[in-house]
C-alpha cells in the first residue's frame, strides 16, 4: 500500500512537471472554458434561419399587415399564420412557432400620430440558443421596419417599440441555459484530448516501454497519469461555473454534493474515453484526431447543448442515451437552474458512472503489459 | 564462477513463425560484465526482454536474481536495472527530476530517494548536468543519465542493450569505465553490443549469429580458439596483387584485407616475416610490416562465417 501511493505519488509528480513544462496544456484547460463562455454568452451563436413565427394582429390594419409581410419578407422568419391569443400561446408549447409577434390595438393609429407604436415579441425561451438568435433576429428586424420608408410615410416616423419577452427565462440570460453545455462540452474535450495525448506521447517516446520495465502496475500507471487531470478538469469546471455565476448571474440553487459528484463521475468517463483512445492508437497524431472527434462531437452536438434532444429525430434521440456529456449537461441543469439534489439526480449519477465504469475498465483491459 | 545470478536454459522466442532467439543456454556470475554480441536483428534485445520479464518465452526457463522470468516477472523487475535501446527517459525533464521519477517508481521516497539520487548522480559522474533538460544533453552524458536511472535503486543486477549505440568514441570508453566500476563494485552487468571492440571489456562472450548462441567464452579463449596463430600486418601499396600468393605460402592460415592493411595469419610456430616481405614488394610497395594480435571481429567473421556454412549445409 504504501508502495502504491508512493508510486502514484512520483507519476502523478512527474505528469503536474510535464505540465508546468509545456503548459499548453493548462491554457486549454482553463482558458478555453472562460473565452468560451464569454464568446457564448455574449451572443456568437449558432447561424439559424427560416425561424418559425406566428403572429397575432389586434389592430387589422394596413400598417399591421404591412409589418407582418415585411417581417418574414426575409430568410430569417417564416409566417407560420395568424392566431388569436390561446392559439399563440399552444403554438409556442408544440413549437409550432418559435416567436409570436402581437401587434396591439391602435397600432396604425399611433404610427399615423407619430405616437410609440408598439410590437410585443413571446420567444420560447426553453432552448437557449434558439431564443437568443430570434430576439436579436427580431430585434433588427424591428428596428429595420422602423426607420422603413413604406411604413414611415403612414407615420411621422417615430420609432416602433419592440417589446421582447423570453418566456421560461424570464431575466432573459441565455449564458444562463449555456453554462451547462459549455461546462460538458470544454470538460470532454480538455480530459479526453489531454489524457489521450499524455498516454500516446508515453507509448511513442518509448517511455512506456520503460515503464514496463520496472515493477510499477498498470492501475498504478492509470491512476498515476490521471489524478491530475483530475485535479484540472475540476479546476475547470469551477472556473467556468464561476464566471457563469459572477459575469452572467448564473444561479446555484441545488446541491453543491450532487454537483461534485456529477463533475467527479463525468471526468472520470472522460479520462477513461482518453485513455481508451490512446491505448488503441498509440499515436499522439491519431490519438489526437479521434479525441477531439470523439468528444467535441457528441458532447456539442448530442448533449442538448445545441440542440434540444426532444427536437431530434428518433434516431439521434436514441444515439443520446449512451452520450455522457447529455447526462452531465441534463444534471448541470437540475443543479444549477432547478435547485436539484441527489435525490432527483440518481438517473444521472447512475448513467455517468456506468460509463466511467465501462470507460475506465475496457481501457485498463486493454492497457496490456507487453511491448509491441 | 561464484553462483549464477542469471541463468537461461534453452530459452527461446517465436514470433509467428520465425525464431527470433533459438534455444539459448548460458549463465552469468555476480559480479561479471558478460558482453553478449552479435548483429542487428541477432536476437540480442529479445533475449534482455526476456531476461527482464517483458517478454514471455516461448519456450525454455530463466531465472534472473534467483526469481523465473516467465513465473514471478514483477520481482525480477524489482531487481534489476534496465536501459533500453532506445533512448526512453523524459526529455522535457532534467537529470534530477528523471532520477527522481524512477527512484519513486522503485518505491524510493523522502531521505532515501535524495540519497539514491546523489549516489546514481555520483556514480555516473553528473553532477555537473543535474537540472540540465534530459533533450538538451549530448549523446554520451545522455546515455549517463539512462544509465543513472537504471542504477537509482541500485539493483544487483543491470542488463543494458546497445547503451553505446551513436555515441562517439570517447565518450564510449568512459561509459565503459563506468560500467568496469560497477562490476568492480559487485553489480552483474548484462550488456550488448555489436561493437566488437567493447567486447575486450567483457569477463565472458557470448556470440548470437540469427538467433543461435554459437560461441560463448572469455575473449581470450575465443580468440585462441577461432583465430588461432598469430598475424601479421602489412601496410603499403599495390598490396592486392600479391594475396593469393601470400596465402599458398606454408603455415598461412588466412589473407585478409584490412581497411588499407592486410593481415596474413601463419598457424602458431609457421610465422615467416621475410617471406611476406619478400612476396608483396614484388608487386607492389611494402611500407611497414608488424604482428597484430587478433581481434574479436576476427573472431566475429571466423564465427560468423562458420555459422553461414553450417547453415547452408
Ligand atoms: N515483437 C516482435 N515481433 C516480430 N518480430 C520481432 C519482434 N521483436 C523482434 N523481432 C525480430 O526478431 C529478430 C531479433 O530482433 P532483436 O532481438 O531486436 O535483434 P537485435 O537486438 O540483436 O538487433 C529480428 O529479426 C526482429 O525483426
Ligand atoms: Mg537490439
Amino acid at each position: 500500500m504504501r508502495r502504491f501511493v508512493v508510486r502514484v505519488w512520483a507519476l502523478s509528480a512527474k505528469e503536474v512537471r510535464h505540465v508546468l513544462r509545456d503548459p499548453r496544456s493548462l491554457y486549454l484547460a482553463l482558458g478555453m472554458p472562460v473565452v468560451m463562455l464569454l464568446l457564448f454568452g455574449y451572443g456568437v451563436s449558432f447561424d439559424l434561419d427560416r425561424l418559425p413565427v406566428a403572429f397575432v394582429d389586434h389592430d387589422h390594419s394596413a400598417a399591421s399587415r404591412a409589418l407582418r409581410r415585411r417581417f418574414t419578407a426575409g430568410d430569417d422568419f417564416v409566417d407560420v399564420g395568424e392566431l388569436d391569443a390561446d392559439g399563440a400561446q399552444a403554438a409556442l408549447v408544440a413549437g409550432d412557432a418559435m416567436a409570436v409577434i402581437v401587434i396591439e390595438r391602435g397600432f396604425e393609429r399611433h404610427r399615423a400620430r407619430g405616437e410609440r407604436a408598439t410590437v410585443q415579441v413571446l420567444v420560447d425561451g426553453s432552448e437557449a440558443n434558439g431564443a437568443t438568435q430570434l430576439r436579436a433576429k427580431a430585434e433588427r428586424m424591428l428596428a429595420l421596419l422602423g426607420v422603413d420608408g413604406a411604413i414611415r410615410a403612414s407615420g411621422a416616423g417615430a420609432p416602433l417599440e419592440a417589446r421582447t419577452w423570453t418566456r421560461f427565462n424570464p431575466e432573459g440570460k441565455s449564458a444562463v441555459f449555456l453554462v451547462p453545455g459549455i461546462t460538458a462540452y470544454v470538460l470532454a474535450i480538455v480530459a479526453v484530448l489531454l489524457t489521450a495525448l499524455t498516454v500516446a506521447r508515453e507509448w511513442e517516446r518509448g517511455s512506456m516501454a520503460q515503464l514496463f520495465a520496472t515493477p510499477v502496475g498498470r492501475l498504478e500507471i492509470i491512476v498515476g497519469k490521471l489524478l491530475p487531470y483530475l485535479a484540472i478538469g475540476t479546476l475547470a469546471v469551477l472556473l467556468v461555473l464561476a464566471v457563469g455565476m459572477w459575469v452572467f448571474d448564473v444561479p446555484f440553487r441545488g446541491s453543491p454534493a450532487a454537483l461534485a459528484l456529477l463533475s467527479f463521475l463525468f471526468l472520470a468517463g472522460m479520462l477513461g474515453q482518453g485513455l481508451l483512445i490512446s491505448v488503441i492508437t498509440r499515436s499522439q497524431m491519431v490519438a489526437t484526431q479521434a479525441a477531439a472527434l470523439s468528444s467535441m462531437l457528441p458532447s456539442m452536438l448530442l448533449s442538448g447543448f445545441v440542440f434540444p434532444i426532444e427536437n431530434m429525430p428518433q434516431v439521434l434521440q436514441w444515439i443520446t442515451v449512451v452520450i455522457p456529456a447529455r447526462y452531465f449537461v441534463e444534471g448541470l441543469r437540475g443543479v444549477l437552474l432547478r435547485g436539484n439534489g441527489l435525490a432527483e439526480l440518481w438517473p444521472e449519477l447512475l448513467a455517468l458512472s456506468v460509463f466511467a465504469l465501462v470507460a475506465l475498465g475496457v481501457s485498463t483491459a486493454r492497457f496490456q503489459r507487453t511491448i509491441a | 564462477m561464484s553462483a549464477p545470478v542469471i541463468e537461461a536454459r534453452a530459452l527461446r522466442k517465436e514470433f509467428g513463425g520465425f525464431v527470433a532467439v533459438d534455444d539459448v543456454t548460458f549463465e552469468v556470475g555476480r559480479g561479471e560484465i558478460f558482453g553478449y554480441l552479435g548483429a542487428n536483428g541477432a536476437g540480442k534485445s529479445t533475449t534482455i526482454r526476456m531476461l527482464c520479464g517483458l517478454m514471455a518465452p516461448s519456450g525454455g526457463a530463466a531465472t534472473v536474481a534467483g526469481h523465473d522470468v516467465a513465473l514471478a516477472p514483477m520481482r525480477v523487475k524489482g531487481a534489476i536495472g534496465y536501459m533500453s535501446q532506445r533512448f526512453s527517459l523524459y526529455r522535457d525533464l532534467d537529470a534530477d527530476h528523471n532520477l527522481e521519477f524512477f527512484g519513486g517508481i522503485y518505491g524510493l521516497s523522502g531521505k532515501a530517494l535524495t540519497r539514491a539520487i546523489e549516489r546514481a548522480i555520483e556514480r555516473t559522474g553528473l553532477s555537473a548536468h543535474r537540472r540540465e533538460v534530459a533533450s538538451s544533453l549530448p549523446g554520451g552524458i545522455r546515455q549517463r543519465l539512462a544509465l543513472a536511472c537504471a542504477l537509482v535503486h541500485e539493483p544487483a543486477i543491470v542488463f543494458l542493450d546497445e547503451p553505446t549505440a551513436g555515441v562517439d568514441p570517447a565518450s564510449r570508453r568512459d561509459f565503459w569505465s563506468l560500467i568496469r566500476e560497477l562490476a568492480r563494485a559487485g553489480t552483474t552487468v548484462f550488456v550488448t553490443t555489436h561493437y566488437m571492440d567493447e567486447a575486450e571489456y567483457c569477463a565472458r562472450i557470448g556470440l548470437m549469429v540469427d538467433g543461435r548462441l554459437v560461441a560463448l567464452d572469455t575473449p581470450r579463449a575465443l580468440k585462441a580458439r577461432y583465430v588461432p596463430g598469430t598475424s601479421l600486418a602489412i601496410s603499403g601499396r599495390g598490396l592486392d596483387g600479391a594475396m593469393a600468393e601470400a596465402a599458398a605460402l606454408p603455415g598461412v592460415l588466412a589473407v585478409e584485407p584490412f581497411g588499407a592493411r592486410v593481415h596474413v595469419r601463419f598457424r602458431e610456430g609457421a610465422l615467416d616475416e621475410a617471406a611476406v616481405r619478400t612476396i608483396f614488394s614484388r608487386e607492389g610497395r611494402v611500407d611497414r610490416v608488424e604482428p597484430v594480435e587478433a581481434s574479436l571481429e576476427d573472431v566475429f567473421l571466423a564465427v560468423a562465417g562458420e555459422g553461414a556454412k553450417e547453415a547452408a549445409a
